[in-house]
């Protein structure tokens, strides 16, 4: 935990290790012999949590209030169309108050943190836990009092969605520059995307997809696309659609 | 919405003279546009979103009492016109912050609260945020597609996001000019001339948060790069310049209630609270200037205990001593200060002085039996 | 230009992290009595743990079961006086407090909660429960903390056994998130710290 203090430094490690080392980097994962079929279960959608911010020198996240409502309603938009892609009839968790927006809160975040984890000492070669490591061992979970946010929906599962940009500080200039010329994004700084399905009688974390390093640039409609499509990859339970994958 | 605009653009040209010696008539106040319905944004309602997360973050000091004196403050330095629709929370962070969003929030952080020494001083800093606000300072170059407006076209600026608020972070989204730092200076000043506030007190402020970044830099053995250190300050770039240019404008204006007296007896327990947090940060000499100014109308038992815990916590031997005499000194003006027991007998015992030290502990185990640490300290004292 | 500053940081970084961070984790297996944080301090673990190349500072060490974020066990052995709990974030301008042999048990909780509101930059810490306990067979400081940190919307707990011995803190600290993680796994920690022997040298 204290480690995370030093999480920028590790960044470095990581992203030093991944320019070098691409395709032994692994961004998603699913927990052993976990089939989900197409039209067999409600799937409860959780709204996104999405920050958009840049880059102190000190490597410190700093929120932009424009960025990241651009961010939420092109990245809210692409994930509700999305949805219909998920093979799958979907609920959607509507906005609380109170006591059971806390509640969401933590979980939201725990699922973030969750992710992080998966990443680190999973999917980071160099990083690998031992006991996480082992073929076919994909054992992580939200614990049970997940089952509290499904409560009369009729949902078996949840899916949680996390997106984090942090642009470099210069970021802001070139961004402006270039949105001048038609919209090129400069990736720069970082680009957390995690996309997960969760058991809600269980907690039990049955898919996950995973990238410190996302593409598109959320703060437009294409990036927030492309965003969209990229964390939901490889769902589990999405009918095969040949050719390219669409929203 | 043109009648707005007018109105707008006759409060900027107001400002427009610069190094003016006279502070010119304030004017009348424009009401903030309105978005005209919401769109649909979707499945989820995005609206306000930030400011409910910070009406819901654990930061948040939520007592009535003291949001509303201080809201009551900036009420009658800005007017009731003004401070209307103005909602302000008041965050727990250690550090002296406070900035306004385009929608009407305005954060505080204690550690402004704890710097400040009069309701004078409160105003000065909550009228310059708030002269940011009215001359929409935070606009410029935000990009919504909406019917193309003017500069009050703020609809759908959501404010801070996730109520995080970081100790020592650069605080507010906005990085101000020059230009405009000026003109929220001049535009409160105009606030505060028609205000029961006096207006001097806007210079003094700037000075001793650059005399304690001066200090907090001299107790780390370091240079001091003044303005980096303290949040406000990353984007309210401060120089001589400024805290001259504020005292020659406010010369001229009669001295009025600094309301110092006033501000200590509302702000009350909470004085301790935020001297306990910022005891914490592991900053001595600033702390130990922060404790000298706030003693300026003579040392209270609290500033006394605080000292003690200051140099107790840095502990060196000439520390220990220092610390007994001040916790005495507290005991000396408030009997009823237990913790200044605890504090004197720690004090005593980790100087070896052990038969005084298990005295002092007994005597706060005797006025405070259910204390957290009651266990622990019998078990030290007993032998 | 900062991309410059950042990336030459970037490097120096990782070639001063190369070891520890690129060390790789190791597996602790239970039923063996293990030295931890490079110190005559030993526990025996009842299940097995993954050990983490990365050390929060010289002489300590962190255990995890899925992650230090989900449950962290850090051992600390023998934290000189003079030097600080874990290392530090930013010297400049967030020092951390330092140890001290003069230090009673008690000074102990706020030796870290000070240490742990400036690394993190949190207001919200707080001590919730101290006692007096024996450890590593002398009088030693029990006590319970929680937090938050500023980014998260989950709280966080903290359990921790310490004790000053020959000048030196030996401490052992579990943290967790409040839901789930902390109630599931303090178990296995109050069992480690049942177990911690101090070897003397």
């Amino acid at each position: 935990m204290i480690r995370q203090v030093f999480a920028r430094l590790f960044l470095c490690v990581f992203l030093a290790s991944i320019s070098t080392n691409v395709a032994a980097q692994e961004k998603s994962a699913i927990k052993e012999a976990f089939v989900l079929q197409p039209g067999t279960a409600r799937i409860l959608l959780f709204r996104p949590k999405i920050a958009v911010g840049s880059q102190s020198t000190a490597g410190m996240f700093e929120p932009n209030a424009d960025w990241t409502t651009q961010a939420r309603e092109n990245l809210g938009a692409a994930l509700a169309h999305a949805q219909q892609s998920l093979g799958n009839e979907v609920v959607v968790y509507g906005d609380q108050v109170g006591p059971k927006a806390e509640q969401l809160a933590e979980y939201q975040s725990l699922f973030s943190i969750v992710a992080q984890s998966v990443i680190e000492f999973k999917f980071f070669p160099g990083n690998r836990l031992p006991t996480k490591k082992r073929q076919g061992v994909f054992d992580w979970t939200l614990g049970p009092g997940v089952a509290d946010l499904a409560a009369n929906t009729g949902c078996r599962y949840g899916l949680f969605i996390f997106t984090e940009d942090q642009f470099g500080s210069t970021g802001r200039k070139i961004f402006q520059l270039f949105a001048a010329m038609g919209g090129v994004g400069i990736v720069s700084g970082q680009h957390k995307g995690f996309a997960g399905l969760v058991d809600l009688s269980t907690g039990e974390l049955l898919w996950l997809n995973a990238d410190l390093a996302m593409g598109g640039d959320v703060r437009t409609p294409d990036g927030a696309e492309k965003r969209a499509i990229q964390l939901l990859e490889g769902f589990p339970g999405r009918p095969a659609v040949a050719g390219t994958l669409q929203p | 919405m043109k009648k707005r605009l007018a109105a707008v653009a006759v409060a900027l040209a107001g400002l427009a003279a610069p190094g003016a010696t006279a502070v010119p008539e304030l004017p009348p106040y424009a009401e903030a546009y309105q978005p005209q319905g919401t769109d649909e944004r979707g499945i989820w309602m995005l609206a306000d979103e930030d400011e409910r997360v910070l009406r819901d973050s654990k930061f948040l000091i939520g007592d009535p009492a003291l949001r509303d004196y201080v809201t009551a403050i900036l009420c009658r330095t800005v007017g009731r016109d003004r401070c209307h629709g103005v909602r302000i929370y008041i965050l727990r962070v250690a550090a002296f912050n406070a900035n306004m969003t385009p929608n009407g929030t305005m954060q505080i952080w204690s550690g402004l609260l704890l710097r400040v020494r009069s309701e004078a001083e409160l105003a000065a800093v909550l009228g310059h945020e708030f002269a940011h606000f009215e001359l929409r300072h935070g606009l410029a170059g935000f990009r919504h597609q909406r019917a193309a407006l003017d500069i009050a076209a703020w609809a759908g600026f959501l404010g801070q996001y996730g109520g995080a608020v970081r100790q020592g972070a650069m605080g507010s989204i906005y990085q101000f000019s020059r230009e405009q730092e000026r003109q929220a200076d001049l535009l409160s000043l105009k606030y505060l001339k028609q205000s029961p506030y006096s207006a001097q007190a806007a210079a003094h402020i700037w000075e001793r948060m650059m005399a304690e970044a001066d200090a907090t830099a001299l107790g780390r053995k370091q240079k001091s790069t003044r303005y980096n250190r303290v949040p406000y300050f990353a984007t309210h770039p401060t120089n001589l310049d400024r805290a001259t240019y504020l005292a020659d404008l406010a010369r001229d204006v009669p001295a009025r209630t600094e309301g110092d007296a006033a501000y200590v007896d509302r702000v009350g327990t909470w004085r301790r609270e935020f001297l306990a947090d910022q005891l914490k940060l592991n900053d001595f000499g600033g702390t130990e200037y922060l404790l000298g100014q706030l003693a300026a109308s003579g040392w209270s038992a609290d500033l006394l205990y605080a000292r003690g815990e200051l140099y107790r916590m840095r502990g060196h031997p000439r520390d220990l001593a220092a610390a007994a005499d001040f916790y005495r000194a507290a005991l000396a003006k408030q009997a009823e200060l237990p913790e200044a027991y605890r504090g004197l007998g720690l004090a005593l015992l980790r100087n070896q002085q052990r038969a005084q030290g298990c005295e002092a502990i007994q005597h706060y185990l005797a006025l405070h039996p259910s204390a957290p640490d009651a266990a622990m300290l019998s078990t030290m004292i007993s032998q | 230009m900062r991309h410059i500053v950042r990336s030459a940081m970037c490097l120096f970084a990782i070639v001063s992290m190369a070891s520890p961070a690129l060390a790789g984790n190791a597996l602790i297996t239970p039923g063996t009595p293990v030295s931890v944080a490079k110190s005559g301090l030993t526990v025996t673990p009842d299940r097995e743990w993954n050990k983490l190349g990365a050390r929060p500072g010289r002489n300590s060490e962190t255990w995890t079961l899925d992650g230090d974020e989900l449950n962290g066990l850090n051992f600390y052995g023998g934290i000189q006086s003079g030097k600080t709990l874990f290392r530090e974030v930013s010297k400049r301008t967030k020092p951390l407090p330092h140890f001290s042999t003069t230090m009673l048990l008690t000074d102990i909780p706020e030796f870290l909660e000070d240490s742990y509101r400036i690394a993190l930059g949190t207001s919200l810490f707080s001590i919730d429960a101290i006692e007096p306990v024996q450890f590593l067979g002398t009088k030693a400081v029990h006590f319970v903390y929680s937090f938050r940190r500023d980014q998260e919307d989950i709280s966080r707990k903290g359990d921790a056994t310490a004790t000053i011995i020959g000048g030196k803190l030996f401490m052992i600290t579990f943290e967790a998130p409040t839901v789930h993680y902390f109630g599931r796994d303090i178990e296995s920690y109050r069992h480690l710290v049942g177990t911690a022997r101090l070897a003397t040298l």
